[in-house]
């Protein structure tokens, strides 16, 4: 069946919006810091808001995007690495939108959202594919378990990443002003103002307690974690049906099992004496960029099975 | 170990080693041990086993592309052999690789075992005694109750064994009554059953790799196959691989259909068959496709590509049928183009060789012939026709898909369409009858893949269970008021501990205390 130009279209118009909201949002957080900063905290709570609001808004728009481009191209939405990358930039809202449901997590806001509208302005220019029907090697529904798991859990990874990030630059914060840690003050918090730091230690003081960020970072990877060995194990499957082996060695394959390897050892390290804190965090953002090099190195790069995954 | 220590030891995760007593040989064998099977060690290793496997992306593989390994080796005259012989051409079957997965198995297991039995025992003990100072943990509080020590341990622990705890009271000397509590013993369990899991996983690894077995064979439409090692064009047995392990199936390939996209993308493949399980057994009709394997008595059988056969007669001067056969010829690209060899050994006064390009949809470009879309639009066959000795009785082994032109006359060269006939100077006839299609099917069997499959899922529910849930341990000490052993009011203090998830844990705690005073 053709692709159902129109939809098509709809979808790309959608996700227009979808970037524009985000990097609207991601303005409302920056100015709630902004006016937190200085002392202004019931305009910094209303720009919070309606970055919140925006965020949700954008969301919407994305699920949207999404689903038209799915009834348009008459399967599953996410065939190529456009469709891909737009997959886990929502997954990466969602998982953010669920944390802020539950935490108070608003502080994370800009940071989630600037490497979403990266990603997603990335998807919608270099990785742009135009919508078609799969190649008779994808079309099987183990693709739909396994690459939904794996969206899943990249998304969830993107999250943890942004917020190991912070958990080291907040911990080396702590660790320098010598002086007693200051508690959590969380967002909108004036004691920023009174303390009259530079903007980087503005910044600081707004974020919560570098133990707070580790703990967050902690539950999204162990969240994650458990859905990329189950995307693993479903690519296994789904190999043995394809290619007549569960397991080849494939670049695809390999980088996944490292970037695996690299999640376990962040969680051996958070059970290891000496290891936790610092060390943990840098191994799973080794982990992370194992997983990026797993997306688009292995696609773009280093050939093998997978690759007709391919751009363009 | 301090009472507190003890208290906060919610897993079986080894500690660092400590020096041990005793001395000489036995002394550092058990340190050594020690060190293999901590924390650290596995760390270690498991960062080693991911950095081992990245060359192995970065190189050619000879496991994935031998031909790729050549052209490197070409390229680099110099370092190419002097990777080779750090095996990192082969690097997951590479000696340095495997000692570091080994080490791995044996530190997992030597880790698993001690844990397991620790678990076991924490299984069935009493949760640990309330540390003397309560007030010392990070989760704690006190408060005055109106009711003697023991009835508001009692109300305690009704509370807390309705939340599926495990208490145990304690009485201790100066008249005050505490109560432990511990929950969440699922999360070692889950951690281990992952552990083991793993093992499993390698186990079931091993048992295919040692007597499994795989082979390719190509099928022209309209004949069949038996699973007997030798109709296999490729087989590739395992080390402890014997015959036996061949099941007795065979099918007859009935129809191969493609159809494609109309910039030449394939779209679908499926080739139909008349499938027997055992020689005696009725045929039964089966579709192959990519991602749809045939089951077949234990083994499955894959399509791994496809083709097109060119059905060519040849007559004699005299007209008598010298050469009728479906001959495959091998594809040179996405479009189809193929390239074969017709070979008439007998019949004929001298010998007589074909060389042909087919183009399923013939197209002239400035570069020469193409074909411009895979599917049979346009058929077209180039032959070029050869005389002389083949070479088929020398007895050396020769590719059915060569020819050696260079000991050969070279007679003529014709262009065909199905159905054309083509003669020959001294009278004989070629025809190109029609166009066939083969398919070629991988047959694999791997007697370890259900172990595989039943570790892989124990792995993720193990993950699951450690991850999600959480140990805990909870303490209420009740003191009588004012000293007296029967006081009528008690100070509680109630103190809580948990490794993972802190935040979750205090509402919980918060939350039990609540109704505690209640
Ligand atoms: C094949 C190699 C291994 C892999 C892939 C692996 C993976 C993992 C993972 C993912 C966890 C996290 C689960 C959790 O936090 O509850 C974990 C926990 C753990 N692993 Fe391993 N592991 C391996 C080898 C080992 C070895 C050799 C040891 C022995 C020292 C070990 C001991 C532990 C312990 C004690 C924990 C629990 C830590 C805790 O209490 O939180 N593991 N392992």
């Amino acid at each position: 069946m053709p692709a159902n130009t129109s939809l098509a279209h709809l979808s790309d118009v959608l996700l227009v919006w979808t970037v524009s909201a985000y990097a609207l949002a991601m303005l409302g957080y920056a100015a709630e810091f902004a006016f937190g900063r200085s002392g202004g905290s019931a305009r910094a709570g209303r720009a919070g808001r309606a970055a919140v609001v925006l965020t949700v808004a954008g969301w919407v728009a994305h699920v949207a995007s999404v689903t038209t481009r799915g009834f348009a191209v008459h399967r599953v939405p996410w065939g190529n690495m456009y469709e891909f990358s737009s997959m886990v930039s929502l997954v990466a809202v969602t998982v953010f939108l669920v944390l802020l449901a539950r935490q108070p997590v608003r502080f994370l806001g800009a940071f989630v959202m600037a490497p979403v509208v990266l990603y997603l302005g990335l998807a919608g220019t270099v990785l742009y594919a135009k919508a078609g029907p799969l190649v008779p090697a994808l079309n099987s529904y183990w693709i739909k378990i396994h690459v939904v798991a794996a969206i899943t859990a990249s998304g969830a990874f993107m999250v943890s990443g942004v917020v190991t990030v912070l958990y080291l630059l907040k911990d080396r914060w702590e660790r320098r002003s010598a002086g007693p840690a200051p508690v959590s003050i969380g967002p909108g918090a004036a004691a920023a103002v009174e303390f009259g730091d530079t903007r980087v230690g503005g910044l600081m003081h707004w974020l919560p307690a570098s133990a707070v960020l580790d703990r967050l970072a902690y539950r999204v990877i162990a969240f994650a974690f458990p859905v990329w060995t189950f995307a693993v194990i479903a690519g296994a499957i789904w190999a043995e049906q394809a290619w007549s082996r569960y397991w080849g060695w494939d670049p695809k394959e390999t980088w996944s099992f490292i970037t695996w390897l690299a999640y376990a050892a962040y969680l051996h390290a958070r059970a290891t004496a000496g290891w936790r804190g610092r060390r943990a965090a840098v191994l799973s953002l080794i982990g992370f960029g194992c997983l990026m090099v797993d997306y688009y190195v292995v696609n773009t790069v280093l050939v093998g099975l997978h690759s007709y995954a391919g751009v363009g | 170990m301090t009472e507190l220590a003890e208290a906060a030891k919610l897993s079986t995760a080894p500690v660092p080693p400590q020096r041990q007593p005793g001395q000489g040989l036995r002394r550092n064998l058990r340190q050594a041990w020690r060190q293999l099977t901590s924390m650290r060690t596995a760390l270690l290793l498991l960062t080693l086993l991911a950095l081992a496997a990245i060359p192995g992306t970065l190189l050619p593989q000879r496991g994935l592309n031998p031909v790729a390994v050549d052209t490197y080796l070409a390229a680099h005259p110099q370092l190419g052999p002097f990777l080779d012989k750090l095996s990192l051409f082969d690097v997951f079957a590479a000696p340095w690789f495997a000692a570091v997965y080994l080490l791995l198995l044996v530190s997992v297991v030597g880790c698993l075992v001690p844990r397991i039995r620790l678990h076991t025992r924490a299984l069935r003990r009493r949760p640990p005694v309330a540390p003397r100072n309560l007030t010392r943990l990070a989760t704690s509080t006190e408060w005055s109750a109106d009711a003697p020590p023991a009835a508001v341990v009692d109300a305690a622990r009704l509370l807390l064994r309705s939340a599926r705890w495990r208490t145990d009271i304690r009485t201790e000397d100066d008249g005050a009554v505490s109560i432990a509590a511990e929950k969440g013993y699922l999360r070692e369990t889950g951690n281990l059953v992952f552990h083991i899991a793993l093992v499993g996983l390698l186990a079931g690894i091993a048992l295919g790799g040692l007597f499994g077995y795989k082979g390719t064979v190509l099928v022209v439409q309209g004949q069949g196959f038996a699973n007997v090692r030798s109709s296999y064009d490729i087989f590739q047995p395992s080390r402890l691989y014997s015959d036996s392990q061949l099941a007795p199936f065979s099918f007859m390939l009935q129809t191969f259909s493609a159809s494609y996209q109309p910039n030449g993308e394939p779209r679908a493949f499926d080739a139909v068959v008349d499938y027997r399980a055992t020689p005696d057994a009725t045929p039964a009709l089966r579709h192959i496709r990519v991602n749809h394997p045939l089951s077949a008595a234990g083994a499955n059988v894959y399509l791994v590509g496809h083709g097109y056969a060119l059905h060519i007669q040849v007559r004699d001067a005299a007209g008598r049928l010298v050469y009728d056969k479906d001959t495959p010829f091998l594809p040179d690209d996405a479009m189809f183009a193929s390239h074969g060899v017709v070979k008439v050994p007998d019949g004929l006064p001298k010998q007589l060789g074909f060389t042909g390009f087919f183009y399923p949809t013939f197209g002239v470009t400035p570069f020469g012939p193409q074909s411009t879309y895979p599917g049979l639009r346009d058929p077209e066959l180039d032959l070029a026709a050869w005389q002389g000795d083949l070479g088929l009785d020398s007895g050396a082994p020769q590719s059915v898909y060569q020819l050696p032109v260079a000991s050969l006359r070279h007679l003529a060269n014709r262009q065909l369409s199905p159905g054309q006939t083509w003669r020959l100077a001294n009278g004989t006839t070629v025809k190109f009858a029609g166009v066939d299609q083969w398919a070629t099917f991988q047959v694999a069997h791997d007697p370890g893949k259900r172990l595989v499959l039943v570790a892989a899922v124990l792995i993720v529910a193990g993950l699951l269970v450690s991850l999600r849930v959480r140990r805990r341990r909870f303490w209420v000490r009740a003191v009588p008021a004012d000293g007296a052993t029967d006081a009528r009011r008690s100070v509680v203090h109630a103190a809580g501990l948990t490794r993972s998830d802190p935040d979750g844990f205090s509402q919980e705690f918060d939350s039990l205390v609540r109704r505690m005073k209640d």
